[in-house]
Protein backbone atom coordinates (compact mmCIF):
# COMPACT_ATOMS: atom_id res chain seq x y z
CA UNK A 1 0.00 0.00 0.00
CA UNK A 2 2.81 2.42 0.41
CA UNK A 3 4.13 1.39 -2.80
CA UNK A 4 1.11 2.58 -4.24
CA UNK A 5 0.81 5.84 -2.37
CA UNK A 6 4.30 6.66 -2.78
CA UNK A 7 3.84 5.88 -7.09
CA UNK A 8 0.28 8.26 -7.08
CA UNK A 9 2.14 11.11 -5.52
CA UNK A 10 5.11 10.96 -8.11
CA UNK A 11 2.57 10.81 -10.93
CA UNK A 12 0.57 14.08 -8.89
CA UNK A 13 4.12 15.48 -8.67
CA UNK A 14 5.37 14.95 -12.27
CA UNK A 15 1.88 15.75 -13.73
CA UNK A 16 2.00 18.98 -11.33
CA UNK A 17 5.80 20.39 -12.34
CA UNK A 18 4.85 19.06 -15.98
CA UNK A 19 1.58 21.27 -16.04
CA UNK A 20 3.71 23.79 -15.18
CA UNK A 21 6.03 23.85 -18.55
CA UNK A 22 3.55 23.42 -20.95
CA UNK A 23 -0.16 22.75 -20.03
CA UNK A 24 -1.26 20.73 -23.61
CA UNK A 25 1.47 17.92 -22.65
CA UNK A 26 0.36 14.58 -22.38
CA UNK A 27 1.98 11.30 -20.68
CA UNK A 28 1.83 8.09 -19.28
CA UNK A 29 2.70 6.36 -15.98
CA UNK A 30 3.22 2.95 -15.27
CA UNK A 31 2.17 2.32 -11.52
CA UNK A 32 3.08 -0.93 -9.93
CA UNK A 33 1.44 -1.96 -6.97
CA UNK A 34 1.71 -5.31 -4.62
CA UNK A 35 -1.02 -7.68 -3.34
CA UNK A 36 -1.00 -8.88 -0.12
CA UNK A 37 -1.41 -12.83 0.32
CA UNK A 38 -4.31 -13.56 2.57
CA UNK A 39 -4.99 -16.77 4.49
CA UNK A 40 -8.31 -17.65 5.85
CA UNK A 41 -9.10 -20.99 7.20
CA UNK A 42 -11.77 -22.78 8.72
CA UNK A 43 -12.10 -26.44 10.60
CA UNK A 44 -15.32 -28.05 11.14
CA UNK A 45 -15.43 -31.72 13.40
CA UNK A 46 -17.83 -34.34 12.43
CA UNK A 47 -17.71 -33.20 9.01
CA UNK A 48 -19.10 -35.81 7.08
CA UNK A 49 -22.16 -38.35 7.93
CA UNK A 50 -20.67 -41.55 9.50
CA UNK A 51 -18.28 -39.74 11.95
CA UNK A 52 -17.47 -41.31 15.07
CA UNK A 53 -15.73 -43.85 16.90
CA UNK A 54 -14.68 -47.78 15.62
CA UNK A 55 -12.42 -50.23 17.13
CA UNK A 56 -11.67 -51.34 20.38
CA UNK A 57 -11.36 -54.69 19.04
CA UNK A 58 -10.46 -57.45 22.70
CA UNK A 59 -12.69 -55.40 24.71
CA UNK A 60 -15.32 -56.85 24.53
CA UNK A 61 -17.71 -52.93 23.89
CA UNK A 62 -18.07 -51.46 21.22
CA UNK A 63 -17.20 -47.85 20.83
CA UNK A 64 -20.69 -45.36 20.25
CA UNK A 65 -20.10 -41.80 19.54
CA UNK A 66 -20.09 -39.45 22.58
CA UNK A 67 -23.20 -37.11 23.07
CA UNK A 68 -21.24 -33.81 22.54
CA UNK A 69 -20.43 -35.15 18.94
CA UNK A 70 -22.62 -33.21 16.09
CA UNK A 71 -22.51 -33.53 12.60
CA UNK A 72 -20.56 -30.20 11.18
CA UNK A 73 -19.58 -28.96 14.61
CA UNK A 74 -19.22 -29.90 18.41
CA UNK A 75 -16.74 -31.70 19.87
CA UNK A 76 -14.55 -34.44 18.76
CA UNK A 77 -16.27 -36.90 21.43
CA UNK A 78 -15.09 -40.84 22.01
CA UNK A 79 -17.60 -41.56 24.16
CA UNK A 80 -16.67 -44.58 26.57
CA UNK A 81 -13.37 -46.41 25.80
CA UNK A 82 -11.64 -49.15 27.49
CA UNK A 83 -8.08 -48.43 28.82
CA UNK A 84 -5.82 -50.32 26.58
CA UNK A 85 -7.36 -50.59 23.44
CA UNK A 86 -7.35 -48.77 20.15
CA UNK A 87 -10.02 -46.65 18.65
CA UNK A 88 -10.20 -44.73 15.22
CA UNK A 89 -12.48 -41.48 15.21
CA UNK A 90 -13.52 -41.16 11.30
CA UNK A 91 -14.15 -37.78 9.55
CA UNK A 92 -12.77 -36.14 13.09
CA UNK A 93 -11.68 -32.93 11.20
CA UNK A 94 -11.85 -31.07 8.21
CA UNK A 95 -9.38 -28.34 7.55
CA UNK A 96 -10.25 -25.80 4.58
CA UNK A 97 -8.38 -22.77 3.32
CA UNK A 98 -8.61 -20.05 1.09
CA UNK A 99 -5.60 -18.23 -0.01
CA UNK A 100 -4.44 -16.14 -2.98
CA UNK A 101 -0.54 -17.19 -2.16
CA UNK A 102 1.03 -18.43 -4.98
CA UNK A 103 3.41 -20.14 -2.89
CA UNK A 104 0.80 -21.84 -0.35
CA UNK A 105 0.53 -22.37 3.32
CA UNK A 106 1.47 -24.88 5.62
CA UNK A 107 -0.85 -26.19 8.38
CA UNK A 108 0.41 -26.93 11.58
CA UNK A 109 -1.26 -29.06 14.57
CA UNK A 110 -0.93 -29.01 18.31
CA UNK A 111 -3.03 -29.78 21.47
CA UNK A 112 -3.06 -27.19 23.49
CA UNK A 113 -1.92 -28.79 26.54
CA UNK A 114 -1.77 -32.80 27.31
CA UNK A 115 -4.69 -34.71 28.13
CA UNK A 116 -7.02 -33.34 31.25
CA UNK A 117 -8.19 -35.50 33.49
CA UNK A 118 -11.15 -34.79 35.06
CA UNK A 119 -14.52 -36.76 37.14
CA UNK A 120 -12.50 -38.18 38.71
CA UNK A 121 -9.75 -35.88 38.86
CA UNK A 122 -6.74 -38.66 38.42
CA UNK A 123 -3.56 -38.42 40.15
CA UNK A 124 -1.53 -36.78 38.10
CA UNK A 125 -4.13 -34.61 36.76
CA UNK A 126 -2.51 -34.51 33.06
CA UNK A 127 -2.02 -37.95 30.84
CA UNK A 128 0.97 -37.43 27.89
CA UNK A 129 -0.58 -36.54 24.83
CA UNK A 130 1.97 -37.67 22.58
CA UNK A 131 1.85 -41.25 21.55
CA UNK A 132 -2.21 -41.58 22.49
CA UNK A 133 -3.89 -38.88 20.11
CA UNK A 134 -2.88 -39.59 16.53
CA UNK A 135 -3.85 -37.90 12.93
CA UNK A 136 -3.88 -39.24 10.06
CA UNK A 137 -6.06 -38.25 6.59
CA UNK A 138 -9.13 -39.59 6.16
CA UNK A 139 -9.55 -42.43 3.97
CA UNK A 140 -12.14 -44.95 3.87
CA UNK A 141 -9.82 -48.12 4.41
CA UNK A 142 -8.75 -46.22 7.57
CA UNK A 143 -8.46 -48.65 10.52
CA UNK A 144 -7.33 -48.23 14.33
CA UNK A 145 -3.93 -49.73 13.60
CA UNK A 146 -3.10 -47.37 10.50
CA UNK A 147 0.04 -45.59 10.12
CA UNK A 148 -0.63 -42.55 11.85
CA UNK A 149 1.27 -39.20 13.65
CA UNK A 150 0.90 -38.21 17.21
CA UNK A 151 -0.31 -35.14 18.61
CA UNK A 152 1.88 -33.23 20.55
CA UNK A 153 1.56 -30.79 23.45
CA UNK A 154 2.66 -27.33 21.92
CA UNK A 155 5.77 -25.30 23.38
CA UNK A 156 3.31 -21.87 23.25
CA UNK A 157 1.32 -20.69 25.63
CA UNK A 158 -2.33 -22.03 25.64
CA UNK A 159 -4.77 -19.23 25.44
CA UNK A 160 -7.93 -19.51 28.37
CA UNK A 161 -7.01 -23.30 28.23
CA UNK A 162 -6.77 -24.16 24.37
CA UNK A 163 -10.49 -22.91 23.60
CA UNK A 164 -8.60 -19.61 22.48
CA UNK A 165 -5.64 -21.17 20.63
CA UNK A 166 -2.15 -21.15 21.07
CA UNK A 167 0.04 -17.64 21.36
CA UNK A 168 3.56 -18.49 19.51
CA UNK A 169 4.76 -14.73 20.23
CA UNK A 170 7.38 -16.72 23.14
CA UNK A 171 8.39 -19.73 21.34
CA UNK A 172 9.61 -17.99 17.66
CA UNK A 173 6.03 -17.03 16.60
CA UNK A 174 4.98 -20.18 14.43
CA UNK A 175 4.40 -23.94 15.42
CA UNK A 176 7.53 -26.33 14.88
CA UNK A 177 8.66 -28.30 11.95
CA UNK A 178 7.25 -31.57 13.72
CA UNK A 179 3.55 -30.12 14.14
CA UNK A 180 3.16 -30.04 9.97
CA UNK A 181 0.01 -31.59 9.32
CA UNK A 182 -0.64 -30.48 5.20
CA UNK A 183 2.00 -28.89 3.50
CA UNK A 184 0.35 -27.21 -0.23
CA UNK A 185 2.03 -25.46 -2.58
CA UNK A 186 -0.21 -23.60 -4.27
CA UNK A 187 -2.95 -20.98 -4.05
CA UNK A 188 -6.76 -21.89 -3.86
CA UNK A 189 -9.35 -22.97 -2.07
CA UNK A 190 -8.88 -26.27 -0.74
CA UNK A 191 -9.77 -29.06 2.01
CA UNK A 192 -8.62 -31.96 3.29
CA UNK A 193 -10.56 -33.98 6.01
CA UNK A 194 -8.19 -36.17 9.09
CA UNK A 195 -9.24 -39.29 11.39
CA UNK A 196 -7.74 -39.08 14.90
CA UNK A 197 -6.73 -42.36 16.41
CA UNK A 198 -7.00 -43.44 20.05
CA UNK A 199 -4.05 -45.54 21.48
CA UNK A 200 -4.83 -45.95 24.96
CA UNK A 201 -1.63 -47.71 26.77
CA UNK A 202 -2.57 -49.66 30.06
CA UNK A 203 -1.38 -47.25 32.06
CA UNK A 204 -3.91 -44.53 31.48
CA UNK A 205 -6.35 -43.80 34.06
CA UNK A 206 -9.96 -44.26 34.19
CA UNK A 207 -11.37 -41.11 34.14
CA UNK A 208 -13.02 -38.51 31.55
CA UNK A 209 -9.87 -36.52 29.58
CA UNK A 210 -10.17 -33.13 27.33
CA UNK A 211 -7.95 -31.50 24.89
CA UNK A 212 -8.00 -28.92 22.82
CA UNK A 213 -6.48 -29.27 19.34
CA UNK A 214 -4.98 -26.09 17.48
CA UNK A 215 -4.40 -25.87 14.04
CA UNK A 216 -2.15 -22.96 12.72
CA UNK A 217 -2.32 -21.86 8.83
CA UNK A 218 0.53 -19.54 7.61
CA UNK A 219 0.81 -18.59 4.39
CA UNK A 220 4.41 -19.89 2.50
CA UNK B 1 -25.35 -111.36 17.09
CA UNK B 2 -23.72 -111.57 19.97
CA UNK B 3 -20.54 -111.19 18.32
CA UNK B 4 -22.26 -107.89 16.34
CA UNK B 5 -23.23 -106.32 19.85
CA UNK B 6 -20.04 -106.56 21.05
CA UNK B 7 -18.01 -104.76 18.13
CA UNK B 8 -20.95 -102.29 18.06
CA UNK B 9 -20.19 -101.22 22.06
CA UNK B 10 -16.52 -101.39 21.21
CA UNK B 11 -16.87 -98.93 18.73
CA UNK B 12 -19.22 -96.57 20.87
CA UNK B 13 -16.66 -96.54 23.43
CA UNK B 14 -14.18 -95.64 20.95
CA UNK B 15 -15.73 -93.16 20.00
CA UNK B 16 -16.82 -91.95 23.72
CA UNK B 17 -12.90 -91.99 24.81
CA UNK B 18 -11.65 -89.49 21.52
CA UNK B 19 -14.98 -87.22 22.35
CA UNK B 20 -13.63 -87.33 25.92
CA UNK B 21 -9.86 -86.29 24.83
CA UNK B 22 -11.05 -84.13 21.72
CA UNK B 23 -12.95 -82.04 23.93
CA UNK B 24 -10.50 -81.37 26.40
CA UNK B 25 -8.28 -80.18 23.34
CA UNK B 26 -11.17 -77.88 22.85
CA UNK B 27 -11.34 -76.54 26.38
CA UNK B 28 -8.90 -74.15 25.75
CA UNK B 29 -10.00 -70.71 24.80
CA UNK B 30 -8.97 -66.83 24.06
CA UNK B 31 -9.62 -65.59 27.72
CA UNK B 32 -8.36 -62.20 26.54
CA UNK B 33 -6.86 -60.61 23.82
CA UNK B 34 -4.99 -57.37 23.07
CA UNK B 35 -3.07 -55.60 20.45
CA UNK B 36 0.05 -53.54 20.85
CA UNK B 37 0.56 -51.07 18.30
CA UNK B 38 3.92 -49.80 17.56
CA UNK B 39 5.23 -46.23 15.63
CA UNK B 40 8.04 -46.85 13.99
CA UNK B 41 9.54 -43.75 12.37
CA UNK B 42 12.12 -44.12 9.52
CA UNK B 43 14.59 -41.22 9.41
CA UNK B 44 17.00 -41.12 6.60
CA UNK B 45 20.29 -41.89 7.86
CA UNK B 46 23.17 -39.30 7.26
CA UNK B 47 24.85 -39.36 4.03
CA UNK B 48 27.50 -42.21 3.37
CA UNK B 49 31.21 -41.09 3.12
CA UNK B 50 31.89 -40.47 -0.13
CA UNK B 51 34.17 -38.54 -2.69
CA UNK B 52 33.86 -34.64 -2.98
CA UNK B 53 35.25 -32.88 -5.40
CA UNK B 54 37.06 -30.05 -3.81
CA UNK B 55 35.20 -26.52 -4.04
CA UNK B 56 37.64 -23.53 -4.40
CA UNK B 57 37.29 -21.06 -1.33
CA UNK B 58 34.39 -18.67 -1.19
CA UNK B 59 35.12 -15.18 -1.83
CA UNK B 60 35.93 -12.80 0.86
CA UNK B 61 33.13 -10.32 0.82
CA UNK B 62 33.09 -6.91 -0.58
CA UNK B 63 34.42 -4.88 2.37
CA UNK B 64 33.64 -1.35 0.81
CA UNK B 65 30.03 -2.41 0.89
CA UNK B 66 29.75 -2.61 4.73
CA UNK B 67 30.10 0.93 5.41
CA UNK B 68 27.76 1.91 2.75
CA UNK B 69 24.89 -0.04 4.32
CA UNK B 70 25.75 0.92 7.74
CA UNK B 71 25.25 4.81 6.61
CA UNK B 72 22.27 3.83 4.67
CA UNK B 73 20.94 2.39 7.80
CA UNK B 74 21.93 5.72 9.50
CA UNK B 75 20.30 7.26 7.10
CA UNK B 76 18.41 6.58 4.46
CA UNK B 77 18.20 9.27 2.33
CA UNK B 78 21.80 9.85 1.93
CA UNK B 79 22.44 8.88 -1.47
CA UNK B 80 24.09 7.79 -3.81
CA UNK B 81 20.99 5.03 -3.57
CA UNK B 82 17.63 6.04 -1.97
CA UNK B 83 15.71 3.86 0.24
CA UNK B 84 12.27 4.27 0.97
CA UNK B 85 10.83 3.88 4.95
CA UNK B 86 8.14 4.28 6.89
CA UNK B 87 9.46 5.64 10.59
CA UNK B 88 10.56 2.77 12.04
CA UNK B 89 9.38 0.26 9.24
CA UNK B 90 11.62 -0.13 6.27
CA UNK B 91 9.60 -0.33 2.75
CA UNK B 92 12.85 -1.58 1.33
CA UNK B 93 15.54 -3.47 3.91
CA UNK B 94 18.99 -2.58 3.60
CA UNK B 95 21.36 -5.03 2.60
CA UNK B 96 19.46 -6.64 -0.36
CA UNK B 97 17.49 -8.88 2.19
CA UNK B 98 14.00 -9.05 1.75
CA UNK B 99 11.70 -10.04 4.82
CA UNK B 100 8.30 -11.42 3.95
CA UNK B 101 5.67 -11.25 6.69
CA UNK B 102 4.03 -14.47 6.13
CA UNK B 103 0.11 -14.40 6.76
CA UNK B 104 -1.60 -16.67 9.56
CA UNK B 105 -4.39 -18.16 10.99
CA UNK B 106 -5.73 -19.80 13.13
CA UNK B 107 -9.68 -21.04 12.95
CA UNK B 108 -11.53 -22.28 16.24
CA UNK B 109 -9.67 -25.35 18.35
CA UNK B 110 -10.88 -28.71 18.08
CA UNK B 111 -11.78 -30.13 21.48
CA UNK B 112 -11.50 -33.69 21.85
CA UNK B 113 -13.04 -35.76 24.76
CA UNK B 114 -12.98 -39.23 25.78
CA UNK B 115 -14.35 -40.94 29.16
CA UNK B 116 -11.53 -43.88 29.70
CA UNK B 117 -13.07 -47.05 31.45
CA UNK B 118 -11.35 -49.63 33.05
CA UNK B 119 -10.45 -52.86 31.16
CA UNK B 120 -11.57 -56.07 32.66
CA UNK B 121 -9.40 -58.39 30.95
CA UNK B 122 -6.40 -55.97 32.94
CA UNK B 123 -6.25 -58.84 35.77
CA UNK B 124 -5.49 -61.75 33.19
CA UNK B 125 -3.70 -59.84 30.48
CA UNK B 126 -1.97 -56.38 30.42
CA UNK B 127 0.68 -54.25 28.25
CA UNK B 128 3.00 -52.01 30.15
CA UNK B 129 4.40 -49.67 27.11
CA UNK B 130 7.94 -48.35 27.69
CA UNK B 131 8.57 -46.82 24.08
CA UNK B 132 6.28 -44.45 22.66
CA UNK B 133 7.63 -44.52 19.25
CA UNK B 134 10.73 -46.15 18.02
CA UNK B 135 13.03 -44.20 15.59
CA UNK B 136 15.14 -46.36 13.65
CA UNK B 137 17.84 -45.53 10.74
CA UNK B 138 18.59 -47.83 8.10
CA UNK B 139 20.18 -51.19 9.58
CA UNK B 140 19.06 -53.34 12.45
CA UNK B 141 17.89 -51.35 15.60
CA UNK B 142 17.59 -53.53 19.18
CA UNK B 143 15.39 -51.84 21.51
CA UNK B 144 15.82 -53.63 25.16
CA UNK B 145 12.38 -53.97 27.08
CA UNK B 146 10.24 -51.71 24.33
CA UNK B 147 7.36 -52.84 26.19
CA UNK B 148 5.93 -55.56 29.29
CA UNK B 149 3.43 -57.97 29.37
CA UNK B 150 1.65 -59.38 32.83
CA UNK B 151 -0.27 -62.39 32.46
CA UNK B 152 -2.27 -64.07 34.96
CA UNK B 153 -4.89 -67.38 35.41
CA UNK B 154 -6.16 -69.17 38.10
CA UNK B 155 -5.24 -72.60 36.03
CA UNK B 156 -2.74 -73.56 33.29
CA UNK B 157 -2.55 -71.12 30.14
CA UNK B 158 -0.58 -69.84 27.39
CA UNK B 159 0.70 -66.59 25.59
CA UNK B 160 0.23 -66.80 21.79
CA UNK B 161 1.16 -64.18 19.57
CA UNK B 162 1.09 -63.43 15.91
CA UNK B 163 1.77 -59.76 14.06
CA UNK B 164 -0.70 -57.91 11.47
CA UNK B 165 0.32 -57.93 7.73
CA UNK B 166 -1.65 -60.89 6.87
CA UNK B 167 -3.08 -61.13 3.45
CA UNK B 168 -6.28 -62.40 4.68
CA UNK B 169 -7.61 -59.20 6.59
CA UNK B 170 -9.54 -56.87 4.50
CA UNK B 171 -8.39 -54.14 3.43
CA UNK B 172 -5.10 -55.37 3.92
CA UNK B 173 -2.80 -53.12 6.02
CA UNK B 174 0.83 -51.48 5.05
CA UNK B 175 2.71 -54.77 5.34
CA UNK B 176 6.05 -53.21 6.84
CA UNK B 177 7.42 -54.45 8.74
CA UNK B 178 5.28 -57.53 9.82
CA UNK B 179 5.20 -58.39 6.23
CA UNK B 180 2.72 -60.83 4.47
CA UNK B 181 3.29 -64.29 4.93
CA UNK B 182 5.32 -66.52 3.89
CA UNK B 183 8.04 -63.26 3.32
CA UNK B 184 9.46 -63.35 6.84
CA UNK B 185 8.58 -60.38 9.28
CA UNK B 186 11.56 -57.42 9.62
CA UNK B 187 10.13 -57.09 13.11
CA UNK B 188 11.38 -59.67 16.02
CA UNK B 189 11.00 -60.48 19.29
CA UNK B 190 12.81 -61.82 22.70
CA UNK B 191 11.75 -62.07 26.12
CA UNK B 192 15.53 -62.18 27.71
CA UNK B 193 13.70 -63.04 31.08
CA UNK B 194 13.33 -66.69 29.42
CA UNK B 195 15.66 -67.07 26.18
CA UNK B 196 18.28 -64.12 24.44
CA UNK B 197 17.13 -65.03 20.70
CA UNK B 198 15.05 -63.37 18.88
CA UNK B 199 12.29 -65.10 16.54
CA UNK B 200 11.16 -63.30 14.11
CA UNK B 201 6.87 -62.26 14.72
CA UNK B 202 4.43 -64.96 13.07
CA UNK B 203 2.60 -63.26 10.40
CA UNK B 204 0.58 -65.97 9.25
CA UNK B 205 -2.34 -65.09 11.58
CA UNK B 206 -3.96 -67.94 14.32
CA UNK B 207 -2.67 -69.79 15.89
CA UNK B 208 0.45 -68.04 15.87
CA UNK B 209 3.15 -68.78 18.21
CA UNK B 210 4.26 -69.07 21.83
CA UNK B 211 5.62 -66.31 24.11
CA UNK B 212 5.50 -67.96 27.48
CA UNK B 213 3.56 -70.49 29.24
CA UNK B 214 2.15 -70.50 32.99
CA UNK B 215 0.94 -72.67 35.64
CA UNK B 216 -2.05 -72.67 37.35
CA UNK B 217 -2.72 -69.33 39.48
CA UNK B 218 0.95 -68.02 38.23
CA UNK B 219 1.44 -64.49 37.60
CA UNK B 220 4.46 -63.51 35.41
CA UNK B 221 5.45 -59.99 34.35
CA UNK B 222 7.95 -59.91 31.49
CA UNK B 223 10.13 -57.55 29.04
CA UNK B 224 10.16 -58.04 25.36
CA UNK B 225 13.08 -56.65 23.96
CA UNK B 226 12.42 -55.78 19.92
CA UNK B 227 14.81 -55.74 16.88
CA UNK B 228 13.89 -54.05 13.83
CA UNK B 229 15.37 -54.06 10.54
CA UNK B 230 15.28 -51.30 7.75
CA UNK B 231 16.35 -52.54 4.36
CA UNK B 232 17.45 -50.03 2.22
CA UNK B 233 14.65 -50.10 0.02
CA UNK B 234 12.24 -48.89 2.59
CA UNK B 235 11.63 -45.14 2.04
CA UNK B 236 11.80 -43.35 4.89
CA UNK B 237 8.23 -42.10 6.99
CA UNK B 238 5.88 -43.23 9.48
CA UNK B 239 4.49 -46.87 9.64
CA UNK B 240 2.81 -49.27 12.10
CA UNK B 241 2.99 -52.61 13.23
CA UNK B 242 0.25 -54.58 15.32
CA UNK B 243 0.97 -57.45 17.03
CA UNK B 244 -2.01 -59.42 19.07
CA UNK B 245 -0.90 -61.40 22.27
CA UNK B 246 -3.78 -63.78 23.13
CA UNK B 247 -4.03 -65.38 27.02
CA UNK B 248 -5.29 -68.92 25.98
CA UNK B 249 -6.80 -70.85 29.37
CA UNK B 250 -7.73 -74.67 29.73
Amino acid sequence: MRRLIAAAAALLFTTVTAGGAAADTAGSAQIKYKINPTVRAQVIPNYLSGFGPIGGLGSGQTPAVGASAVLGGGTVDFGNVVVGYQYLYKYAAQVSVQTNDAAGFVVYGEGATDLNGSNPVPAPATFPLAQTLFWLISNASNSPFSPAHTFNRTGGVPIAGGSGGIDYSGSGGQPPPMAVIWSNPTSGNVSQGYDYQLRLSGTIPASQFNVYIVYTVIGN
Amino acid sequence: MRRINFAALLALGTVAGLAVFSQADALQTTKAFKEVVLTIVITPSPAPVGFLPRRPAPPAPNAAVRPLMARLVEDPYAGPARIASSGAAWDVAPGGTLIAQAPSVQPSPVPVQFVAKPDPNSAFLRIVPHTGELDVPYGTTTFPCAFEIFTFYTTAHQLTDWGYGTKTQNPPPPTYPIQNWPAASYLSWAVPDNSPTFKTYNNAGPPGETTWTGRAGQSQQHCIDLSIVVPNSQAAGVYTAAIQYNLLVN
